[in-house]
């Protein structure tokens, strides 16, 4: 069992340990009050670098004989080529078909007899993969690790099927409303810049994508002064470096300079209101999208409290207006997703489709009251606690703490935050709150998408939007920073 | 985002979870898992309490799970015991609505509650100086839930865009909300968790403060709590809290009804108007969770067959032919009887019959032919991977104990079951596929996308 590395502060003393079952006249009409606090313990990442580049960074936690590690690389989808939407997560995809002279169902089972698997993605500014195990399958999992990044195969034939079954996964995903509204508000707010297409690709930009377009994208990214690797758990600092030189020590840095990171965004083409029609769709998706600062801003603690008032948690504004006060969705939030250059603010909820106007106004309403008037300090207090609460949460975990100390290490940001993230979210005024929402959240710059059966709810929408434009689903061209696939086609 | 889930997924997803139950000493890896240390006491009024002290978090997980589940909906009902969970976050007594998430996210915690077949579980976590409210509060809402129609209007709407979004707008949520009711002919398992519009649309207040009567009493219900507290002190608020409350001289309704043996192979089409692609589902009835010595088996059995890309359907349907873009095998077991359960979503260009063909040869061969040592070694140290994770947290601890409780019968399954894991044998693979999966009688769905007739004519030109 763990250690106790915490103390509980002495809230209990004698006056509570009558026993005897009370009768019903006793029981409080109130809640009683809480005890002192406890304190977050927040263990603090090691970074060391090899030779080679290879930054190493270990993050301990030891309760439990587990470690999360992960090789992650600067640089994802944001460096898929125009027409070749989805490159980079396919490339992430296909680093354990097969590598280093084994299989892709050999390098399957290797990794699931370590007790793990192998999970790769792109996002937009980085590719990862990783695998959690106990902290004896270590060595092997750091071994498997690094055939699969460093040799990988991209035999043909894994290629198609790969391809294949993106295009599925697409389809899949695009017959979810919400998922295609989200997927068309981003690219109302990054236009044609590098993060305004489909990272996880188009039916047609995958079946462009060829064995060379892959090896190339890995040959320019998946180098040892490129990339960091993340060991999160059971782990001593000392051990990382070891197990890291072990494993990656002999990765040679090519001498060629890193590609430059493209524009994150550029020009939209979209109207401010797009509804899209998705025939028979059981529901309406409703997305709200503003284009947010950067992940390394200053604004960073004043955007991430902001996004906690209007719809970072159950209790946040979007869900109580449009569930709990009306029942009008089984859930509304927002996000505030902070990228390397730009980012962006996206709100969602799905409703019955004649209700889409409705939650629009709603979502509308919300995004723009943030600006207008200050939040009042008991509501403020209540969303930091719900933000601290669920940051302090996301570390218990090992996969959750790599994750949080890459996403520092990605973007830059001093890896000794994690331990400031309380003190810092407490700073935050609801007079900063109200500048940011006027200086990034104005009406002027918003971009709403619906999708649904637009039978249902295109002519109220426009009744109150008459420049909102209506596509057809089928009709969509999705590699086309208009949706639409040109004139005379 | 997404809470009180209604989760006939959420409780599948913990069947699978049991399944990770690890031996100890694990032979399968170096590892010796430590047993979950958790102390049980039972208050005269009925109420069962579970604890784990664990203090690698500043954390306290507060769980209460009823014996109570869409298999009591009232008759004309169906979905009502999920419906009425979400009025438990409603006015009580001495709490105003959605007080509890005042009392929880406002302090930084969070909570839920998911209703399945059998049970239903209210959980949250909270700085551990919050307990105290926290027990208060879980005894509030058992003894003095107090909805008004209002509330009561506006939930039901939020519970029926829930039915929306899992099943018509998920396009694969036609499919699992089908299986249930094509795979039962008599159970009340054959209601879907989720119930439908209609039923939940008939559903007055007067039901709901019925329901409360019936099924939320102390002696029907599980306490449990894991994380950072006091061990004394927990049993004193305990006493203080809970102890109270009366056992009411009325027996707990219980079903009885008998799920009959399969005489035939049955076949039914669903269809659905969104999903891209087709699908196809088989299941056969199982033993009751509580039968452990079939239970584990059958639960190593759906590991072979489809945890990870090195898993045997993955192997054949999605890799080596192609013809599948997802699969999926469980052993759904329950209270009453339970369902071995394997699916496959089609990769495009091909057919039901192809999926359906593969996933059959695959079940007889795993049901007849040697298995390898290091395959079972592979999926022991796989869940046993798993359960370390889940135990990370005392949201996780507490859930097992849940489960081990309620579900598989006995809290002590929840260390016992790994030492029997680590002992299951290909002989009992074979043992349990045969008698339960391959000499049985199964239940196959197919999934077909129809598109919905365009009404009109602007439709646009499809590309």
């Amino acid at each position: 069992m763990s250690r106790a590395n915490h103390f509980r502060l002495a809230v209990f003393t004698a006056i509570a340990l009558t026993t005897g079952i009370a009768a019903a006249t006793d029981f409080p009409a109130t809640p009683p009050a809480p005890g002192p606090a406890p304190q977050l313990n927040v263990p603090t990442p090691t970074a060391q670098t090899l030779p080679n580049g290879l930054e190493v960074i270990s993050v301990r936690r030891a309760n439990l004989p587990l470690v999360t590690a992960q090789l992650w690389v600067r640089r994802g989808g944001e460096m898929d080529p125009p027409r070749l939407a989805g490159l980079a997560d396919l490339t992430a995809n296909l680093l354990s078909k097969g590598a280093a002279g084994r299989s892709a169902p050999q390098i399957a089972a290797a990794a699931e007899a370590l007790g793990g698997s192998l999970d790769a993605s792109a996002g937009w500014d980085e590719s990862a993969i990783g695998i959690t195990v106990t902290t004896p399958k270590l060595p092997q999992a750091l071994g498997l690790l690094a055939e699969v990044v460093r040799q990988p195969d991209f035999a043909e034939t894994e290629v198609q099927r790969a391809r294949s079954q993106a295009i599925d996964d697409l389809r899949l995903q695009l017959s979810q409303p919400t998922a295609l509204a989200a997927l068309a508000a981003n690219r109302g707010v990054f236009g044609e810049g590098a993060y305004g297409h489909s990272r996880h690709g188009t039916p047609d930009s995958l079946k462009r994508i060829t064995r060379a377009d892959v090896q190339r994208l890995h040959d320019a990214l998946y180098r040892p002064d490129n990339a960091i690797l993340i060991l999160a758990g059971d782990i001593t600092p000392a051990q990382a470096l070891q197990l890291a030189q072990a494993s990656f020590g002999d990765w040679a840095k090519p001498a060629t300079p890193l590609p430059p990171r493209p524009a994150g965004s550029a020009a939209s083409q979209l109207p401010p209101i797009l509804l899209i029609d998705q025939h028979g769709a059981g529901q309406a998706g409703v997305v709200a999208a503003h284009a947010a600062p950067p992940r390394r801003d200053d604004s960073y603690y004043v955007g991430s409290v902001a996004n906690a008032v209007l719809g970072g948690s159950y209790s946040a504004r979007l869900n109580e207006e449009i569930r709990i006060k009306r029942g009008l969705s089984y859930g509304a939030g927002s996000r505030l997703q902070g990228l390397g250059d730009g980012g962006v603010w996206l709100a969602s909820a799905q409703t019955k489709n004649p209700s889409a106007p409705q939650v629009v106004e709603l979502m509308l309403g919300q995004f723009k009251q943030l600006g207008d008037s200050r939040v009042d300090a008991d509501e403020l207090a209540a969303r930091k606690a719900t933000l601290i609460g669920a940051y302090g949460r996301s570390l218990e975990t090992t996969a959750g703490l790599a994750g949080e100390v890459a996403e520092l290490a990605i973007y830059g940001v001093p890896l000794d935050s994690i331990g400031k993230y309380v003190t810092e979210v407490q700073a935050v005024t609801p007079k900063q709150i109200e500048k940011y929402a006027r200086k990034h959240l104005a009406a002027d710059d918003l971009h709403v998408v619906v999708v649904g059966d637009a039978a249902q709810f295109g002519a109220a929408i426009r009744k109150d939007h008459p420049q909102a434009v209506l596509l057809q689903s089928t009709a969509l061209d999705l590699d086309s920073p208009s949706l639409q696939a040109p004139a005379g086609r | 985002m997404t809470k009180r889930l209604r989760s006939a997924s959420l409780m599948v997803s913990l069947g699978l979870l049991a399944a990770t139950a690890i031996p100890h000493p694990a032979q399968a890896s170096d590892l010796a898992i430590p047993p979950i240390q958790y102390h049980q006491r039972t208050l005269p009024n009925g109420l069962q309490v579970l604890s784990v002290e664990d203090h690698a978090s500043p954390n306290v997980a507060v769980q209460v799970w009823y014996h109570v589940g869409s298999k009591d909906d009232p008759q004309g009902r169906s979905g009502f015991a999920h419906l009425f969970e979400h009025l438990m976050f409603k006015s009580t007594k001495h709490m105003h609505a959605e007080q509890m998430d005042r009392l929880t996210e406002d302090v930084g915690g969070a909570n839920n509650a998911s209703t399945g077949d059998d049970v239903t579980n209210y959980f949250e976590i909270v700085p551990g100086n919050h307990l105290q409210t926290l027990l208060w509060a879980e005894a509030e809402r058992l003894s003095n839930l107090n909805v008004d129609e209002k509330n009561f209007t506006s939930e039901r709407a939020v519970v029926e865009e829930e039915y929306r979004q899992s099943v018509l707008a998920n396009p694969y949520g036609k499919l699992f909300n089908a299986i249930d009711p094509k795979s039962y002919t008599v159970h009340p398992y054959q209601r879907p968790v989720i119930g439908s519009i209609e039923d939940l649309e008939a559903a007055s207040l007067q039901n709901v403060i019925d329901f409360h009567r019936t099924f939320y009493r102390p002696d029907n219900a599980t306490l449990i709590v894991a994380g950072d507290f006091d061990p004394r002190q927990l049993d004193a608020w305990v006493d203080q809290y809970f102890g109270w409350i009366p056992r009411p001289a009325t027996p707990i309704p219980q079903v009885t009804a008998k799920e009959p043996v399969r005489k035939q192979d049955k076949r039914y089409t669903v269809t659905s108007e969104t999903a891209p692609l087709p699908a196809v589902a088989m299941t056969w009835l199982i033993p009751p969770a509580s039968d452990s010595a079939d239970r584990i088996p059958l639960q190593v059995a759906a590991a072979l067959l489809s945890q990870g890309d090195s898993s045997r359907l993955y192997q054949s349907l999605v890799y080596r032919h192609q013809v599948a873009q997802e699969i999926g095998a469980f052993a759904d077991t329950r209270v009453g009887p339970g369902l071995f359960t394997v699916y496959a979503v089609l990769a495009s260009g091909h057919e039901p019959a192809q999926a359906e063909k593969l996933l059959n040869e695959e079940i007889v061969w795993l049901a007849t032919q040697p298995i390898a040592d290091a395959e079972l070694d592979k999926v022991k140290t796989q869940l046993l991977t798993s359960e370390l994770k889940q135990r990370q947290t005392a949201q996780g601890i507490a859930f097992a104990l849940g489960q081990a409780s309620l579900i598989d019968g006995n809290v002590q399954h929840v260390n016992d079951d790994l030492a029997a894991l680590q002992k299951v044998s290909a002989n009992d693979v074979h043992r349990v596929l045969q008698k339960y999966v391959t000499s049985a009688k199964k239940v196959t769905i197919d999934y077909l996308p129809q598109a919905k007739a365009a009404p009109d004519t602007a439709k646009g030109a499809a590309k």
